[in-house]
Parts: C-alpha cells; structure tokens; sequence
C-alpha cells in the first residue's frame, strides 16, 4: 500500500501508547498526533510502591493528551486512560476502550516501564524488588499483546512496538533487574513477531540509549539511574556522553522518530527486529 | 481489509438543539449492551474544515460486535451551539441505526430491552445471537469474495486496497429512485457483461435477478424490475440507495438526520451508495476492491449509470431500452479521445512513386534495393522503373488500370511494383506460390489483363497477357508522354485477403493512405538513409507494403530476403549480420524462429527496430531477445493491423517491462488513426469491455474490388469523423490510458458443448507453460461433424527450456511426453475444465502460412484423444500389413498422426529422430534398414517396401 502523496504517514490509523504521561511516551504520543494517528493514551498515573522515584501523573498524563490535540491531525481522536500493566483486567479495559472509539487498533506501543529500584549488585536485590521489575517491564508488554491480539489477527494487521532499551542489548553494572527484564522484551519481542506473522501483524523492539532528561517531556530516567548509582545528575550525564560515540545523549524526539516508522506502512517488512537509537552506544 | 466495515452502517444527525449531553448518555446506557456516548468538543463551527474532516472520520470507523458493543455515539459538539450525533452500528446489532437515533431523542426513550432480538422468548442469551446473525453476515461476505473478478473491471490482481469515488445521478422521475436507479444499474451492467441477464445486490447476502434484454420497452423493463426475483448468483455490484429520513422534533429537540452510510467499506466487489434525498440530482458514492475493479473503470461505470438513469427517466416510455444511451455526447467524445480521435499529423499529398522519385533526386547514387549480387541505387531504381512502366504504357496499361504482379522475392519485384505506379496503374500482387486455382480466381476477380510474371506462374486465359520482367526491360518503340492526372487518391494496390468465410476480396488502397502510414511513424520509428529493411513477405501480404514502401520511401536500403532465407531462420539471421539490416519486420511465429537462430549465435547485432505484425504477439518470450539486444539498442514494436486500414493500426513499444506483464496491448492508434470498441448492436463499450474493433481515419481503405454489398456492410460510416470506418471482426477493448488491448478475432471464439470459448485464451495459457515456445489450438468437430465427439486439441512448440526441467532419465521420448503431460496439467490448473485441450501434441515447429501465420490445416492430427473425430479418412486398413504397422511406428516416434505420403523431414524429422525410428522398428519386431534409406524413401508408402523386402529373406 503505497501512502498517499502528502498524507502523513499514520493517517487514519489507531494507536495505544503506555506510560504516555511523560518522557517517551509523551515523544511518542505527540510524534504519533502529528503523524495524523488516532490516540489511546494510558499510564498508571499514580506512584507504586517499591519504586524509589515519582511516576507519571494524572496531570501529565491530560497534559500529554492536550499537547497531542493541539499538535495533532485534524481528524485526530485523543482519548486517555488510566491503567496499570500488572492489573490485566485494566489493560484489556483499554483495548476495549480503544476498539470501541477507533474500532481498530493498528499500532500498540509498550512504553510503561520502571528504571527502578535499581543500583544493587545481582546478589542484594530482594526477591520483591526483582518480581516488581518484571511484573512492570515485560510482563506489562505480555499482558497488552494479550489483549489486543485477538483484534491484531482479526484485522490482519498492526504493529506492537515495545520499548525495551541498550540495557537489552547489554549488561550495566547494577541493574540486574532492568536489564534482565529488558533482554526478556527482546525475546518476547521475537517469539510474538513469529507467532503473529501470519496474520501480518509486527512485533518490533526499539532500545533506545541513555534519554537526556527532557523539560519538555518532563522525564526523568536519566536523574532516576544517577540517583539509584549515588552519583550527581551533572557526573552522570558527563559520564553517558562521554560513551556515546556521536557524543551527545539521546532526545526523547529521536525514539520518537523511529517508533513512527516502525508504527507505519513504510517498515511494512520489518518484524521481529530490535530497532536500536542509542548514537552507536552499543556499536563499540 | 478488516470486514467488518463491511457489514457497519453509519447515520449522521445535525442537532439544531436539544443536544443534551446527559440525557443522551442516559438514554443510551439504559439501553443496554455496553455502548457509551463519546463527546468531542470542538473550538470551530459544524462547517469548518476540521470538524467536515472529523465527521467523515466517524462516519468510517467500523464498530465490530466481536471485541464491543458493536454500536458507537458520538457527540460532536461544535463552537457553534450545533452538535453532530453518528451513530455507527454492526448490522447484526442493529440494522436500523435511525430507529435508535429517534430513541435516543425524541419523545420515546429506548425500552431497557432496546438490544435486538431481546424480546425473543427464550432460548440464545442476545449476545450469542448477534454472534450468529454476524456469522451469517460475514458468511455472506466471503460468498461474495469468492467471485472472479470480471475482466472488464480491470482489478489489479491481489490488490487489497478499496477505491472510493463520489457521482452524481441525475433523477426525478415519477417513479421511486430506488428502481429507477436498479433497473438504470442493470442496463449498464448488460453493457459491461455481454449478457441481458443481470444481478443486483443489496445488502450482504442479498440480490435480485431481472433481464436487461434490449427488446423490451422502458415500461415493461420496469416493471420487470420491480418485480425481480430473489437471485442464487452472487452479485459483482451492489446498489443500496437510501432515502432522507425524517427531522426529528419534540421536546425541546430538533435533530436533521444528513448523512446515512449503509456500508463502510464495500460488502461487494463494487458497492454504490446513492441517497435519495428527493432533489433532481443525487448524490452516490462507491467503494470498491482494486483487486476486482480499477479507479478509471469505475469513473466510467459511475459516469454511464448516470446517463443511463437519465435516459431512462425521460425517454418515451414505449422505447426498448437497447436504444437508452448510456453515454452522453461529451462521454461519446470521450470515447472518440481516448480511442485516438483528433491527432491528424499533415500527410503529404503525394503519390508513392513521387516520394520514391524525389530520393531518386536527392541521393540517386544512395543504394536502394540488394538482392544477391545485384545492388540498385536510387537512381538505377528509379531509371529502371520508369523503363518498365514506359513498355507497361506501351502494352495499353492506362492510369487506372490493375496490373497483376506475380513473382517470387527479386529486385525486378520491387522495381515492377514501382513501374505499375509510374505508369499510373493500381498493383494487384499475387504469391507464385499460391494454388493454380487461387491465381486464377484473382485474375479473374480483379478483371486483370496483364499480369506481370515469370513462364508458368499463372494460369492462362483469353484475354489476360502474361509478361515478364524481362519482356519489361526493353526500351520502347515510341516514347509516349508520362500519364497526366494522377493523384494520391488514385489506387495504389489491390491486396486480396481471405476472411474465415466467403471468397477472398480485393482490398483497394489509395496512395494517400500509405503517404500516411509514413507520416504516422517516420519520425517516431526515426526512419532515414542510414536504414537497412527487409523485403521478407511476400507481396501478396501486406506487410510488405510496410517493407517496400516504408524503407523506399525514407530513403533506406531493402535488402531483398531469397524465399529460401525466408523459410531458414539461421540463413535469415546471418543474412541480417551480413548485410547489417536495422530495420526488421516479423510475423511474431517467424520471428520466434529467428529470435530461437539469434540465441544461439547472436548475429543480428545492427538491428535497431523490430516491427510485429500479422498476428497476435506474445509478449513473454520476448525477454530472450532483450537479454541479448537490450531497449536502447533494438526498439520493438508490436503493430495490431489489418489489410482494409492499411498495413497497421496501432503502436506498443515492447520494454521488458511490457514482456514481464504479459501484455497484451497493441498501444495507441497511430496518429490519423482512430479507433472504437463496439458491441454485437455497434453500441460504444467504455475501456475495459471487450467487443468489436472498428477502424477510421487516414488509414481506412475505401472499399472492396466490385463488393459493393460487403462494402457497405465492412465499411460503415464514421460516427465521429467524416470518411468511413472499417468493422474489423477483431475482439479488443480499450484500456482507460487510450491503449488497445486485442483479444483475438471475434470469430476464435467458439462454442463447445454449448460454452463459448476464446482459442486464444486458451493459447495465451499454453504458452504460459514452462518449456512451451509456441503453441495453436484447433476445434476439430467429430466424425460427420458430430458436434458430440468434438474436441480441442492443442500442438506446442517445446523450447530448450524444457530441457532442463526434469525428466525420465532414458532419453527425449519421455521428456516430450513429460513436456506435452506438464502442458495440459499446467492448462488443467488455469482453465475450466471445458476449456482444457484434448490433446496436446508437441510439434518441432509449427507450420506457417506463406504470410507467416500458423497453418492450422497443416497441423497434424494428434494420436490419441479418443474417437479421431477427423481421423483417417476411409477403413482402417489390416494391421498386419507392413505398411500400417509401419505407420503406427512413425506415429509413435512422432507422436501425432501420419499420413502415407507425408515426407520424414517436412514433419519435422531428423537424423536423431531416424535413430529412435529404427530402435523403434526393432521393438516393434521390424526389420531395420541402413539409416541413409530414409533420405531416398521419406514417406511411409515409399520405406514401407524397403522394410518388406528386408522381411521376405529373413
């Protein structure tokens, strides 16, 4: 299907973002409004405990829908949720939701997830501390693909972006956690592109390097993983850069760019893949 | 696509006021089955652009019972106080969206059991029976995706795209929109299918079935209509129209349903939309597959039933529909258009041997014809034929006379063709290989009494003078003054052509057409000195007007081709290299042949254009050729043509491109050509919709030699031009770009136990097959001509290619069995089964008329197939005796019949063929005999002595 010449690139299809309140998922969700999609746009919207660092708010989570009106599409519908990945109820919920507004879903994107509690070696990590992890990180992404498969094959199409990271490409000292569950999206993300190919539906997993903590987007990961190593944002970041190999952090815009393509018609034949913005960080 | 768009209807409703929020949410929920009200706000009144945008939005969202309520309400509420209601619903929910509209604002608010089937007494929970009724539904849809999309929607194959388009229709006749529109839908439907019997469709699994039939009048036709039968067929089109529902008032509420949809996405290959709001012009819409229907198609389609309900509304009401147009005068001029209409490059108005001459002054030592040894400038050209022609004026040829030229491929052919025309005179060529009775019939016809030709190629009568070229080259007693009066509307040949059915007639064509010819394609095909033609036809086919005058005329250099390289392709190919010939053109069977000599030793290495004509060209095995002589190098071109509209019609240049889809296009009509696609009643047909090629422009011939009966029925008069056209009985349609598809003659179609069948179709699938170089299908009709026993067989030509697929091990008897066994399995997959040949028989080469073309009464009878319908003629003599066993060893060896006296070598036997024959012999337990045997007894009849004689002693 060839796009229409001029027509933005996700015009007239249907999209659900995770963690949409803020950094990424806000990237995401105002990239996606201005590519013409449809919006479902959910976080948790609350603070979890156990996670060491403030979540996304119900407030930034309006915020990031309004920001999506008013960048978006004229045809653009953007409707929120509240939800959280580890209840599957709610996240069938806002499939349901979807469906019911758009009547199709064509792109999920599995954006929620938690950096910490982190900054432990492996062995001191508590068994509560390594469940919620998973429970947030991959499990989240399992139970959203779970909900909206059943519509994904019916429509004999979509595309299932999730948001792993470098951390699931490679290993950090201390994060065993993150880590772990980010290599796992990676498999998860594998074995779903398998299972849905032959409904001609994608499953794709974008890793992003090291975000710059964005005003605008109001993310805060890169402060929150100085903060679980006990060193100063500033160190930390001077410590980041110098690893990049373009020599300068990632914008949440630059995943934001590729997660586009990857929801659109043009990477049509791309499944399966680990889509990998981090300015060559795990090149060297 | 998803389907369920499919089975969605979608109903806007603008609320003037009493758009309360609450209360419609309210209403809603109380209803039951999950659906909730969705409110936008918008900072821009109803009419903007991106509230117009949004609505359309809503209005196409499919709403699936599957995964929800299969129901959704949406307040669009705008910043001029007015709001928008859509209401999308899944049929099997609810199949009247208006009614719940009312509900939810008038003065009756849905009852808690408003879920349909609700009040059913007892058995399935609602849910379990929306599931089923939306089962049914979408059982129904794939009923309908199973239809074949029609050849003249032109679809582009596996496209899973849906086109939409916006008409208008006129209307306000008496009688409801809703039939009038069906009943104008059917008479267009006629039109696309060649068939008066038609299906409408409706709503998903619904259809009526009525007769389109030209005949009856636009009374009878509606009222047939109206009372349509329930129809078994699934329909290709659907037609739902809806009507305007009313406003909606009362308690403080004013709601004006504007915008219903009874589909999203179109339930059938084409689905129109036309709501009838009761004004004069109607609004339609139409979704359609791109895998059954193209874009320009449907514009045509769309355009045609608006016309078609026009004249329906206000023609007499006792007129047969037949005689409705569908088109109106600016569609009609359309059609002309696109068929080539208006595009008249100036032609000189000069006489052929006037242009010749004008080389012959321009570059007279420029070489202008090869023949062997002996090369003629222009000037020696010229001065020889003006030589010729003053002894033709001295024998009493007069301008205006015919002068009959028989004689094989020379230089004096060229330089006699050209006397005639310098002594005024129309040629009338003839084959010296023609049947004895044929030459006659045409001195005869053409009333000739001077035939130039060499001792004993024609057959003598009183009155006709037989001349040869020799007796030409004489210098004349008295000189007598060139002819006066002459003009390029003067004849300049009468070609004779044998149609399918009746006796060949004679084709007049004036100077002026092949003036025009010239212009059409002089500068397009870059035709100059430096050029290099074949003289390969024979003058009796008029391709070689093409050859002759073509190259003569542009000043080139006609390397005249011996009969015997025209029946060798490797002799013809090394005659192309040796004399660098750049200009070529080929019967596509001819050209096969040289393409298979070039292949293997590529020697046509100056030819820059290749022109096809003659015949259908296939396209496909072209790309050999352009593997080894690529587009920049050698342009082709494929030329559709006939004799009456001289020489050739129109022009595709083949790409690779072209070669890989397996065109089928013969291009546009050259520029002074135009061209009409009619039907069987001479009615236009829009692009896509076969029928008969008819002719007009510059290269119309005027008539038929003393045919004035078959004149007026061939040449009819132009529709849109001044001059005639000729009504070609070739099958063709044109596609929207203005390019012709041809499709055969109108009389390969044929009927087979009653089903009507395109032998070409069936060629174009044999050739398909891998392996298969050529191919030809014949209807042979039973004994007596038992229609019962009759059959199709089939006769391939398997290329190298077959040799590398694989085989029995033990030799080539098997791989031609295998090759001709894969052929009609490959066929059995593509064609209905009354469409699979018989037989299939595979051939070395397949025989060609003196014009190039298959000889389908050379073709051998296949050996097996059942009953030999045509088989040998007379009892089947004793199988014991030499002779037939001998025969039955032949056939083996060949594989298709053999006659007594048909010649080893002429059925395409070789000295490896001779080898299998006497392994074959001895397994027949035939004596053998010393293999050079076979060159002095070629037939049966002759070796089956030899064999005897070898028997008696042993």
């Amino acid at each position: 299907m060839t796009q229409l010449l001029g027509a933005p690139p996700l015009a007239g299809k249907a999209a659900v973002i995770t963690g949409a309140a803020r950094g990424i998922g806000r990237a995401c969700a105002l990239a996606y409004a201005r590519a013409g999609a449809d919006l479902m746009l959910t976080d948790i919207a609350r603070d979890l405990p156990g996670v060491p660092y403030p979540l996304g708010t119900a407030g930034q989570l309006a915020h990031t829908a309004q920001l999506c009106r008013e960048a978006g599409a004229d045809t653009a519908v953007v409707t929120t949720a509240e939800a959280d990945v580890r209840d599957l109820d709610a996240v069938h919920a806002v499939v349901a939701a979807a469906l019911d507004r758009f009547g199709r879903i064509d792109v999920v994107i599995n954006n929620a997830g938690i950096a910490a509690p982190s900054g432990k070696t492996v062995h001191d990590i508590t068994p509560d501390e390594w469940e919620l992890m998973l429970d947030v990180d991959v499990s989240g992404a399992w139970r959203m693909i779970r909900a909206v498969g059943a519509a994904l094959t019916r429509q004999r199409g979509g595309s299932v972006i999730n948001v792993s990271s470098t951390a699931g490409l490679v290993g950090y000292r201390h994060f065993a956690g993150y880590v772990t569950a980010k290599h796992a999206l990676v498999g998860l993300t594998k074995s779903a592109a398998l299972d849905l190919a032959p409904f001609g539906v994608r499953v794709n997993a974008l890793c992003p390097g090291s975000v710059r903590d964005d005003e605008a987007a109001e993310g805060v990961m890169l402060s929150e993983i100085a903060r679980s190593l006990d060193v100063p944002v500033a160190e930390h970041e001077e410590t980041f850069v110098a690893a990049q190999p373009m020599n300068r952090l990632i914008e949440p815009e630059d995943v934001a760019g590729a997660a586009v393509w990857l929801g659109s018609d043009a990477s049509r034949q791309v499944t399966g893949s680990t889509v990998t913005v981090d300015g060559g960080f795990t090149s060297r | 696509m998803d389907g369920t768009g499919r089975l969605c209807q979608a109903l806007a409703v603008r609320l003037h006021k009493g758009a309360d929020t609450e209360r419609l949410r309210a209403r809603l929920e109380s209803r039951g089955g999950g659906a909730r009200l969705w409110v936008e706000d918008f900072d821009e009144a109803a009419d903007g652009p991106r509230a117009t945008a949004r609505r359309e939005r809503e209005l196409s969202r499919p709403a699936d019972p599957r995964s929800g309520p299969g129901l959704r309400a949406v307040l669009l509420r705008y910043a001029d106080g007015t709001s928008d209601l859509i209401v999308v619903a899944h049929q099997a929910v609810l199949p009247e969206p208006y009614v719940l509209v009312r509900q939810l604002l008038g003065e009756h608010p849905p009852a808690a059991d408003g879920l349909p089937g609700a009040d059913a007494p007892g058995g399935q929970p609602p849910q379990a029976r929306t599931a089923d009724r939306a089962e049914r539904l979408r059982a129904a849809l794939a009923e309908l995706d199973r239809l074949p999309a029609p050849d003249w929607g032109l679809g582009t194959e596996g496209a899973a795209t849906v086109g939409r388009h916006r008409f208008t229709v006129p209307a306000g006749g008496p009688a409801p929109a809703q039939l009038t529109l069906r009943a104008a839908l059917g008479l267009v439907l006629a039109r696309c299918t060649g068939q008066s019997q038609v299906v409408v469709g409706a709503e998903a699994g619904t259809a009526v079935a009525f007769s389109a039939d030209g005949a009856q009048s636009v009374t009878a036709y509606l009222e047939q209509v109206a009372g349509a039968r329930p129809a078994d067929d699934g329909p290709l089109v659907g037609l739902l129209t809806t009507r305007t529902a009313d406003v909606i008032t009362g308690d403080g509420v004013k709601a004006e349903p504007f915008a219903a949809r009874p589909f999203l996405d179109p339930p059938h290959a084409l689905s129109l939309h036309i709501a009838d709001d009761g004004s004069t012009v109607l609004e339609g819409r139409c979704a359609y597959r791109h895998a059954a229907f193209g874009d320009a198609a449907v514009e045509w389609f769309t355009g045609m039933l608006a016309t078609a309900h026009r004249a329906l509304l206000t023609a007499d009401p006792a007129t047969p529909v037949g005689e409705l147009p569908l088109f109106d005068e600016e569609q009609r001029a359309a059609l002309a258009r696109l068929g080539g209409l208006g595009r008249r490059p100036a032609v000189p108005g000069e006489r052929i041997e006037e242009t010749v001459g004008r080389r012959a002054a321009t570059t007279p030592d420029a070489p202008a014809v090869c023949f062997g040894e002996i090369r003629l400038t222009y000037r020696e050209l010229d001065g020889r034929a003006a030589r010729f022609a003053a002894r033709l004026r001295e024998l009493g040829v007069a301008p205006g006379d015919r002068v009959g030229v028989c004689l094989d491929r020379s230089a004096d052919l060229v330089v006699t063709l050209l006397a005639v025309l310098k002594a005024g005179a129309a040629y009338v060529p003839m084959d010296p290989a023609y049947p004895a009775e044929r030459l006659a019939y045409t001195t005869e016809d053409a009333g000739l009494s001077l035939v130039v030709t060499e001792a004993g190629g024609v057959p003598e009568r009183d009155g006709l003078r037989l001349v040869s070229p020799a007796a030409l080259d004489r210098p004349v007693a008295l000189p007598q003054p060139a002819p006066a009066g002459l003009s390029a509307d003067d004849a300049a040949y009468v070609i004779y052509t044998s149609g399918s059915t009746g006796r060949p007639k004679g084709v007049v064509v004036p100077h002026r057409n092949v003036a025009a010819l010239l212009a059409a394609t002089e500068e397009d095909f870059r035709l100059g000195g430096r050029d290099v033609w074949t003289l390969f036809h024979s003058s009796a086919f008029d391709f070689s007007v093409w050859e002759i005058w073509g190259c003569l005329m542009t000043g080139g250099r006609l390397v005249v081709v011996p009969y015997w390289a025209s029946r060798d392709p490797a002799q013809f190919a090394a005659l192309l290299e040796s004399e660098q010939v750049t200009v070529v053109s080929q019967t596509p069977s001819a050209f096969a042949q040289l393409m298979a000599a070039d292949r293997e030793r590529r020697v046509a290495g100056a030819v820059r254009l290749v022109v096809f004509g003659g015949e259908p060209l296939d396209t496909r095995p072209l790309r050999f050729w352009l593997d080894q002589h690529p587009e920049r190098e050698c342009r082709l071109v494929n030329m559709f043509g006939i004799t009456e509209t001289t020489v050739h019609v129109t022009a595709q240049t083949v790409t690779r491109r072209e070669a890989l889809a397996a065109s089928r296009s013969v291009g546009r009509p050259l520029p002074g050509w135009h061209l009409y696609v009619l039907d069987p009643d001479g009615r236009p047909l829009p692009p896509g919709v076969a029928g008969e090629i008819h002719v007009g422009g510059a290269g119309v011939a005027g008539h038929y030699l003393n045919r004035p009966e078959l004149t007026a029925q061939r040449f009819l008069p132009d529709p849109h031009a001044p001059g005639p056209m000729y009504r070609s009985g070739d099958r063709g349609r044109l596609l929207p770009d203005g390019r012709l598809e041809h499709l055969g003659r109108l009389d390969n179609q044929i009927k087979l136990r009653g089903f009507r069948i395109e032998l070409d179709e069936i060629r174009s699938r044999l050739l398909e097959a891998p392996g298969v170089t050529a191919a030809a299908v014949v209807l042979r009709q039973g004994q007596d001509g038992d229609s019962a026993g009759a059959r199709l067989d089939a006769y391939v030509v398997l290329g190298t290619d077959a040799a590398h697929l694989p085989h029995g091990a033990d030799g080539s008897e098997d791989r031609t069995e295998d090759g001709t066994a894969r052929v009609r399995q490959h066929a059995a997959r593509f064609l209905p089964e009354h469409m699979v040949p018989a037989t299939v028989t595979a051939l070395p080469a397949l025989p060609l008329t003196p014009n190039g073309n298959v000889d389908t009464g050379r073709l051998p009878l296949p050996l097996t197939g059942g009953p030999a319908g045509a088989g040998r003629a007379g009892p089947e003599p004793e199988a014991d005796d030499v002779e037939s066993r001998l025969r039955t060893v032949w056939e083996k060896v060949f594989g298709f019949r053999v006659g007594l006296d048909d010649d080893f070598f002429s059925l395409g036997g070789n000295s490896l063929l001779g080898v299998r024959l006497l392994a074959a012999l001895k397994a027949a337990g035939l004596p053998g005999f010393p293999l050079p045997q076979l060159y002095l007894h070629r037939t049966v009849r002759q070796l089956a002595p030899v064999l005897a004689r070898q028997e008696v002693p042993a």
